[in-house]
């Protein structure tokens, strides 16, 4: 029951707020209050995870295999509860600066249904079909607004997504074909046996589609585009909730199921994490506008998760966790300070660009910390030098975007209305949690290890 | 194109479509067919319509402005189905009733909640393709006009 009701609320919400007009605010916070629901419950969940241990349970009582498997564990409660905190807080963004779009509230209960369906299964297929849910949904989603220039960024993410998706199916495929099996824990057992070139070119198909979706280096070119044209919500819930299925699918796919291929290709992972950080900043600081330099930001920071995924163990998975899920609030934070003007909104900005930077008080200081020490634990000079280059430079181009709009008379934050209070109170509150967390980091810390714990396990 | 021929053909070509639909909707649980591919049959002979009468007609043809509410009906009713096994207490998709109870024979037709799952199924398959595809026609003619 326990593991049934966090995606029951959201369907059930998502069919009966897809039939009322989202326009209306009593619609938008019906939409609000069932994303809390499904958010409390998820969180009953993560709470039994964390003293029992894995919840599981088979549809239709069928033999593993059969049935599709529905699993919790400490790595997917922990992205459940990450990606819907943020969906709640950009969708009570969203109603407060008013609903243009009839549909709005159900697209993203939609979205709701798949990314906590992907994360709460333990099935590869059934991960596929959530995962189009939310894609599709994100789609729509891209467009709203309706603006040509959002309807053209919908445009571009819908086509360069649908073949990371084709190329993510082609994988799902050939891993049937190899193993006989989708359930995860089957098919980490049966691949060890299959000959390792035919699993490398699968291990390889599935990080090419989640490197897409996460706008890893090289395959990030369609998102500066997406996060700079659509609307700041719109970007957040992209970068912070939906991107979470790129960084949980690269660890459970690779800590998970194909342990042997990670290990195999960590080198050329940390040349990929290292330059897509390079890449990311320099293009970051030759950007004059906030929602470009986040988004290229965003490039950037996901070479931090790469790399502590390719260095592996305990610290690492814990490092690529934690930093998952740091960035994930700081872009959340850094996109809907972005789209706000006076005053605290420079404050809640400038506490998301020391957060990227790394610097203490705030919560991104930790996520650097235990990257650093993945680095050290590897006992490599040149990793640890490269990943100190890249969080300079985001000093660096973070300070200048702030300054460029905050400081400058002139700039794009002196003129024009201030927004409503309560929109500028929301993203505060948001700027809050990241400071807690950073003055508070271990509930965090210890959440990412237990995570880590059940990568470094493997199946059971 | 649209020939007095085509436009008779497709007309009466509907109605055997919705009930091959149907067959393959009930014969799903002995041989092969399924909600879904029943969905997509039927909704096949309504694209056929549309592509031969245009849409304003087709409109007025069929009761097609009922399809997003198919589509949402249908996704209740699956939902309803897949949730009510855990009020039950038993797991996801449990079907009533078990395999080896006395059920109730509509022919060869067996009613147990299998069965509403695929209406579910057919029901959101055939709502949401038709209702797309009708978007997208008076959107065209729209344009056109």
């Amino acid at each position: 029951m326990t593991l049934v009701l966090p995606l029951a609320i959201p369907w059930f919400a998502a069919v009966a707020l897809a039939a009322l007009d989202g326009r209306r605010p009593a619609v938008g916070w019906a939409a609000v209050a069932s994303l809390a629901a499904a958010l409390v419950a998820t969180a009953a969940l993560a709470i039994r995870v964390w003293t029992e241990g894995p919840v599981e349970t088979v549809t239709g009582g069928w033999p593993v295999g059969v049935g599709i498997t529905l699993r919790a564990d400490a790595l997917s409660v922990l992205f459940s509860l990450l990606t819907l905190a943020v969906l709640v807080v950009c969708l009570a963004h969203e109603v407060l600066s008013g609903i243009e779009s009839r549909l709005f509230p159900a697209l993203v209960a939609f979205m709701t249904v798949g990314l906590t369906g992907l994360f709460l299964t333990g099935d590869i297929f059934s991960f596929y079909v959530f995962f189009e849910i939310a894609m599709v949904s994100a789609y729509v989603i891209t467009g709203y607004g309706g603006r040509p220039r959002q309807i053209s960024a919908a445009f571009v993410f819908a086509v360069v997504n649908l073949l990371g998706s084709f190329v993510f199916l082609i994988a799902i495929a050939a891993t049937y074909h190899v193993t006989g099996s989708l359930e995860m824990g089957q098919v980490a057992e049966r691949i060890a046996d299959v000959e390792p070139s035919t699993v490398i070119l699968i291990a390889v198909t599935v990080f090419v589609a989640f490197g897409v979706k996460l706008g890893l280096f090289p395959f990030h070119f369609w998102l500066p585009v997406v996060y700079a044209s659509v609307r700041p919500a719109v970007a957040a819930i992209l970068s912070g909730a939906l991107a979470n299925i790129g960084t949980y699918g690269v660890l459970r796919f690779g800590a998970d199921v194909f342990p042997r291929e990670l290990e195999f290709s960590a080198s050329a992972l940390v040349v990929l994490g290292v330059i897509t950080i390079l890449y990311g900043a320099m293009q970051a600081m030759s950007r004059r506008t906030a929602p470009e330099v986040i988004a290229y930001s965003s490039i950037g920071q996901v070479g931090y998760v790469l790399i502590a995924l390719a260095i592996g163990g305990p610290i690492g998975y814990a490092a690529a966790v934690l930093y998952a899920i740091l960035n994930s609030l700081n872009k959340v934070l850094l996109f809907l300070a972005s789209g706000l003007r006076g005053w605290l909104v420079g404050a809640a900005f400038f506490v998301g660009v020391i957060s990227v930077a790394g610097i203490p008080p705030a919560a991104g200081f930790f996520g650097k910390l235990e990257v650093f020490r993945a680095a050290i634990e590897d006992a490599s000079v040149t990793l640890v030098a490269l990943l100190f280059l890249g969080g300079a430079l985001s000093v660096v181009y973070l300070l200048q975007i702030y300054q460029h709009v905050y400081w400058r008379p002139g700039g794009v934050a002196a003129g024009g209305e201030a927004s409503p209070v309560v929109l500028r109170a929301l993203t505060f509150a948001v700027a809050l949690v990241v400071l807690a967390l950073g003055l508070w980091p271990e509930p965090l810390l210890a959440a990412s290890r237990a995570a880590a714990e059940v990568l470094v396990g493997g199946p059971e | 194109m649209t020939s007095l021929l085509t436009q008779v053909v497709v007309r009466l070509l509907l109605a055997p479509t919705i009930v091959i639909a149907a067959a393959v909707l009930a014969k799903g649980y002995s041989s092969v067919g399924d909600g879904f591919s029943a969905g997509v049959i039927a909704a096949l002979g309504v694209i056929a319509v549309y592509l031969v009468l245009g849409a304003e007609q087709a409109d007025r043809l069929l009761p097609v402005r009922l399809a997003p509410v198919g589509a949402i009906a249908g996704l209740l009713i699956t939902l309803v189905v897949t949730f009510s096994s855990v009020v039950r207490g038993e797991p996801l998709l449990t079907h009533a009733p078990p395999p080896g109870a006395d059920v109730i024979h509509l022919g060869t037709l067996e009613l147990i909640t299998a069965v509403a799952f695929d209406v579910g199924v057919f029901l959101l398959v055939f709502g949401a393709v038709v209702g797309i595809l009708r978007t997208v026609a008076l959107a065209r003619s729209e344009a056109g006009s």
